[in-house]
Order: structure tokens, then sequence, then C-alpha cells
């Protein structure tokens, strides 16, 4: 038996998953994770290091990992790569000066080895905003059908009003769960 | 993490002493303690990396009740404040800062879910596999262990974490003895920096809030 076997089988017996949410700054993946638990969210600051939740959501154990997304803070993303299954990539769809710098960092990190068994969700924020562009917009501009070494799907969203979230993170639990506890 | 209602053979109280003597103190090492520890297993020199404790809460996930919070003034505003009553307290007491009261209600222990959340800052040296272990007793009945790695902490950063988890089951006769009896019920977090104990803080709990007696 292999390691990765081992891995999977020491990952199948308490069912964790670890989540690592990332997105430049301001694209509001505190916001998101915030709301997805039922916390306040007017009173969230720029996130300076890392927002973890431990969480049981239908019989998974979730770990999820906001880590900041300001510019320089990006080089130490790599530190929280390992063992992660899924990534969520967060996106403000009205900051269309920023979208160019958005789609650069997101295929950097989809290069790296650790990441390389992750799941991808992106997630088209803020689409409560007039001018947000649409998830089939962001999939050109983002240039997701490029993407063949990841599981990948685009869901808009808005962190406000909470609209999709629950059916984006529930998308990524059973793509990770199809993946990894289902082998034998 | 692991929220684990266990219940270990006493160790010989010699296992204490072995480990109170120790110069590296391992997450093994108190993992093995049967009881809550009578000192503080390591001074607050240890904590060379400048780890500070800002805030804990608790939330009630079913009705988003805060139900408890304490959070430290931010050092800019103790400068600002001439007495500086805060870092005097610390000037005396060393242990301060290392050791929360809780007091609830009743109540408490009938919750399903909660939701703890520390919030830490971290010094001028990068943090590596940073580790927290906490053990909750009442008496000399282990509870529950928390054990999670928050891996690493980026440098001046300041983080946050929230376990949420269902509460234990509790057996009836043994949830009225915790409120009969306040302050018996403690906890040990350990936190640890690459294996090594660098932090030992304690927290004893009342849920007789609103009981007359
Ligand atoms: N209109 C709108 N604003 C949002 C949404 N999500 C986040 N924000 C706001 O965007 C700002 C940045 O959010 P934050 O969660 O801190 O972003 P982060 O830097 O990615 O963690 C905050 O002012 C949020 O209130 C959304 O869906 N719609
Ligand atoms: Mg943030």
């Amino acid at each position: 038996m292999g390691f990765l076997t081992v891995l999977r089988k020491m990952k199948q017996k308490e069912k964790e998953m670890r989540i690592l949410i990332l997105g430049l700054d301001n694209a509001g993946k505190t916001t998101i994770l915030k709301r997805f638990n039922g916390e306040e969210i007017d009173t969230i600051s720029p996130t300076l290091g890392f927002n973890i939740k431990t969480l049981e959501h239908r019989g998974y154990k979730l770990n999820m990992w906001d880590v900041g997304g300001q510019k320089s803070l990006r080089s130490y993303w790599r530190n929280y790569f390992e063992c992660t299954d899924g990534l969520i990539w967060v996106v403000d769809s009205a900051d269309k000066r920023r979208l160019e710098d958005c789609r650069a960092e997101l295929h950097v990190l989809l290069k790296e080895e650790r990441l390389a068994g992750a799941t991808l969700l992106v997630f088209a924020n803020k689409q409560d905003l007039p001018g947000a562009c649409s998830s089939e917009e962001l999939k050109d501009i983002l240039e997701l059908e490029k993407i063949k070494t990841h599981h990948w799907q685009i869901v808009w969203c808005s962190a406000v009003t909470g609209q999709n979230l629950l059916s984006g993170i529930d998308w990524l639990i059973n793509d990770i769960a199809a993946r990894i506890f289902t082998l034998d | 993490m692991s929220v684990v209602s266990e219940q270990r053979k006493n160790l010989p109280d010699k296992h204490l002493e072995t480990v109170i003597n120790k110069e590296v103190i391992t997450p093994e090492d108190v993992l093995r303690i049967p009881k809550i520890t009578d000192t503080y297993l390591c001074s607050p020199d240890a904590n060379i990396f400048e780890i500070d404790f800002t805030r804990f809460k608790i939330r009630d996930l079913e009705s988003g009740a805060v139900l408890f919070e304490i959070a430290k003034p931010v050092p800019e505003n103790l400068e600002d404040n001439p007495d500086k009553t805060t870092e005097n307290e610390e000037a005396i007491d060393p242990n301060a800062g290392r050791f929360v009261r809780y007091q609830f209600t009743p109540q408490f222990l009938k919750l399903k879910m909660v939701g703890a959340t520390v919030e830490f800052t971290v010094g001028s040296k990068p943090v590596n596999r940073f580790r927290m272990i906490e053990r909750h007793f009442f008496r000399d009945k282990l509870l529950k262990t928390f054990d999670f790695e928050f891996g690493f902490c980026i440098p001046y950063s300041k983080n946050t974490c929230e376990h949420i988890y269902e509460f234990p089951n509790l057996p009836p006769d043994l949830v009225n003895e915790m409120i009969a009896s306040p302050f018996e019920t403690r906890s040990d977090s350990f936190y640890f920096v690459e294996d090594c104990l660098i932090m030992h803080n304690k927290a004893d709990y009342a849920y007789n809030g609103g009981v007359s007696t």
C-alpha cells in the first residue's frame, strides 16, 4: 500500500477536508467565510494573516483557511498549500481594473505542485453590484477553459446577500468527496 | 482538530514530575498528563515568538448570540494612556494574561453548537508548525481534548481561528455536578512551535451564573 493510499485511508476515517480560500485582497474572502458560518459581516477589516474555521458540514469536518491577499502577503500563500483538498478562488467581479492581475495570480497558483490534487471553485463574488461581470464573462477573462490540471467550476455569488454560497461550497465538497472518499 | 471524549487510565503522577523537569516539552508529553497541572509548564519568557492572544469569543451558532467576549486593549491605545495600568499589572504578576475565568449560566451546558474564537498576533519572526493542544477537565475527569495545528504564521500577522463544534454529550449527573461545583471545570492550553512548548495558558469555568445557592 503506497503512501498516498495510506493518507487517503486516514482521511477517509475522519472525513476531513482542508479548504484554502485565496484571491486578491478585497475580493470578499473573509466575508464569504463569515457569511457561510453565520457570523456578523459588518465589522470585517483587511486580513493581515489568516482566519481559520473548523466546522462540520454534511458529516465532513471542514478546515477552511482564509489567507490575506494583499500583494505583500501573497508570497506567504505557499506556506498554506500542503494537504489542500479544495481551493476557493474569490473574484471581485466588479473590480474590472484588477481582473488581469487576478487571472495571472490564479494561473501561477495552478502550477503549484502542492496544489496539484486540489479541486478549484471560482467564486464570481459581488454579483449584487451593478456592472459586475457575469460568470460567463469571467470564464473568458480568467481563461478558465485552459485549466486541464484541476477539476474546476465557476459559481456566481454575493457574500453580502449570501446568494449561491452554499451551492458553490456543496459542489466543491461533492467533487472532493468523489475524488477522495469513494475510492474503494 | 479533534474533539475527543476519552477516559485514559491515570498514569502515575511521576509522569507529570518528569515532564516538569524536561528542557523541551513536547505534544506527546502533555497529551499523557492525566489531570490539570498545578503549575505552568513553561515560563512566560519561553514565548520567544511574541505570540499574543488578543481576543477570546464564544458564540451560540443556533441563536447567533455572543455568549462571551474579551479583548485585550490594542497596544496603540495603551501608549496613549498615561497610566499604563495594564502594563503595571503585568509587571507585578508575570502570569497575568495566562489565565481566563469564564462564568456561564447552566444554560451554557445545554447548547448544541458553539463557536470558540481566538485571535492572536505574531512578532517579527515567522512561526512554523504552530500547534495548540487544549485539555478540559472536570476534577480529574478528562472531558475533551482539542488538538489543532495552525501551521505557519506570517511575521507581524494577526490571525483568528474559530472552532465550531458540537457540544460533547455529557451525562445529566455530570452536568449537575459541574453546575454545583464552580471552577472545578478547568482547562490547560498548551502551544507548541515545532513540537516545543512555548506557551501555557489556563482557564477555569463556572456554570452556576444566576443560580441561587
Ligand atoms: N457589494 C458587495 N460587497 C462585498 C461582497 N463581498 C464582500 N464585499 C465587501 O468587500 C470588501 C472586502 O471584503 P473582505 O471580505 O474583507 O475581502 P478579502 O480581502 O478578500 O477578505 C468589504 O467591504 C466587504 O463588505 C459582495 O458580495 N457584495
Ligand atoms: Mg480578508
